[in-house]
């Protein structure tokens, strides 16, 4: 429970830092060519499938226990 | 193990090379901001030129800078200073008259030289006429003429004063929608297959094959929220593409709630597999149809090719097309592990 707790918090500060981070200082975005824009970018794909290896997690999870109890 | 597993060591050897070239080829030289950027006829205006990635002191003696009126017609800079290599300023003198009989006309700025190439910004300059006369404009209008541009040795991307470096984002936003479209293909073959022959394994990876692509989907929607923020100014501007994508994408969300409403899987898996169909049928309109008809910001849209022009050139394509490629394999064998979980459990609960 104190797991699933702890990765809900990161995973809300992930999309904090990605929804609000870029709001607090529009420079920062521009900055460099705009590079951090396509920085910004690759977090959210690789959060992306950071939130299927979850779903799957509890998929695979769910599985396991059924087999126990089969057995 | 490796023989059968092959594509998932290409799809990740891909991503990788995408993420390689896609990062650390350099863009072209640009040119980003011009002050003053209005004069008036007359006038001697000297202008501060910021550039970008330009090497303007170490081809100081082969820089040449011109104001482009139009396809005949440019007018030579009458002093170059350079400041070091990404400042510069330049000296034009302005005719009393232009050959145009517009009041206000803007100009483009053309810089080149032996390091960079040639580099442009359009309507860089707005010069306003105080009286207009286009007779006497040709008249006196002394012509240098745009010739011998150098090319920039080596590979780089294009520079689109908009986007900069975020013209990357080509690889991660653009090929993620191809690969979507590619991985909704795939599934709906799966969806006809399962019709016909009522293989429930057919049915199975028509699901699986879906899930991925809407998260593909929803991702190719939060980058380009992302990428609007900073290009558009709002995350969401209300645009007919975002609009029309958020629909696709709400209707494949029913297609998991109509799945879960049903408590016989047979019935579920047929209807599914009808209504995968008709989601198909609707997306391709929706995302590509509609959003052509009408004007938008998006390229693609509006009549303006996405794939094409200044927005993809050659070297692009070279990344581009690989990272579709390499995208579409990453989702199949996500896919491919949910369609496994998924058997197993079928060949539990039988």
């Amino acid at each position: 429970m104190i797991k699933k707790k702890i990765l809900a918090v990161l995973m809300l500060q992930c999309l904090w830092i990605l929804a609000f981070g870029q709001n607090a200082d529009p420079d920062f975005m521009s900055s460099i060519g705009k590079i951090y824009v396509v920085v910004t970018v690759i977090i959210a794909v690789f959060l992306g499938i950071v939130i299927f290896l979850i779903f799957l997690d509890r998929k695979l999870t769910k599985l396991e226990d059924q087999i126990k109890e089969h057995d | 193990m490796l023989r059968s597993n092959w594509w998932k060591l290409l799809a990740v050897l891909i991503i990788l090379y995408t993420f390689l070239a896609g990062m650390l080829v350099p863009l072209k030289p640009g040119i980003v901001k011009v002050s003053p950027s209005s004069a008036h006829t007359g006038e001697l205006i000297e202008m501060e030129v910021t550039g970008y990635n330009s090497n303007y002191l170490k081809a100081k003696d082969s820089l040449r800078a011109w104001l482009k009126l139009d396809n005949e017609r440019a007018l030579g800079a009458s002093d170059l200073e350079v400041i070091d290599d990404r400042n510069l300023k330049i000296k034009f003198q302005i005719p009393e008259y232009l050959p145009a009989d517009e009041r206000i006309k803007d100009l483009t700025l053309i810089l080149d030289n032996s390091k960079d190439g040639a580099s442009f910004l359009p309507s860089a300059v707005f010069i306003t006429q105080d009286s207009i006369d286009p007779d006497m404009g040709l008249k006196s209008w002394q012509n240098t003429s745009v010739e011998n541009l150098n090319e920039k040795a080596g590979i780089s991307f294009p520079f689109r004063n908009i986007l900069k470096e975020s013209i990357r984002n080509t690889y991660f936003h653009v090929s993620l929608w191809l690969s979507m479209v590619i991985i909704f293909i795939a599934s709906v073959v799966y969806s006809i297959k399962y019709l016909r022959t009522n293989d429930v394994d057919s049915d199975l990876k028509a699901l699986s094959l879906t899930r991925i692509g809407t998260i593909f989907g929803f991702l190719g929607l939060i980058t380009g929220a992302i990428w609007a923020k900073n290009t558009w100014g709002a995350y969401w501007s209300w645009d007919v593409k975002q609009n029309m994508t958020a629909i696709a994408l709400l209707i494949y969300c029913a297609y998991f709630v109509l799945r879960s409403s049903f408590e016989d899987p047979e019935k579920s898996a047929r209807l599914g597999a009808v209504y995968n169909i008709f989601a198909f049928a609707a997306l391709i309109p929706l995302i590509y149809v509609i959003p052509r008809l009408t004007d938008s910001l998006h390229p693609g849209a509006g009549g303006n090719p996405a794939l094409g022009g200044e927005d993809l050139d050659n070297t692009m394509r070279m990344v581009f097309y690989p990272a579709v490629i390499g995208w579409t394999l990453f989702g199949l064998w996500m896919g491919s592990l949910w369609y496994r979980a998924d058997r197993l459990e079928h060949k539990l609960n039988e």
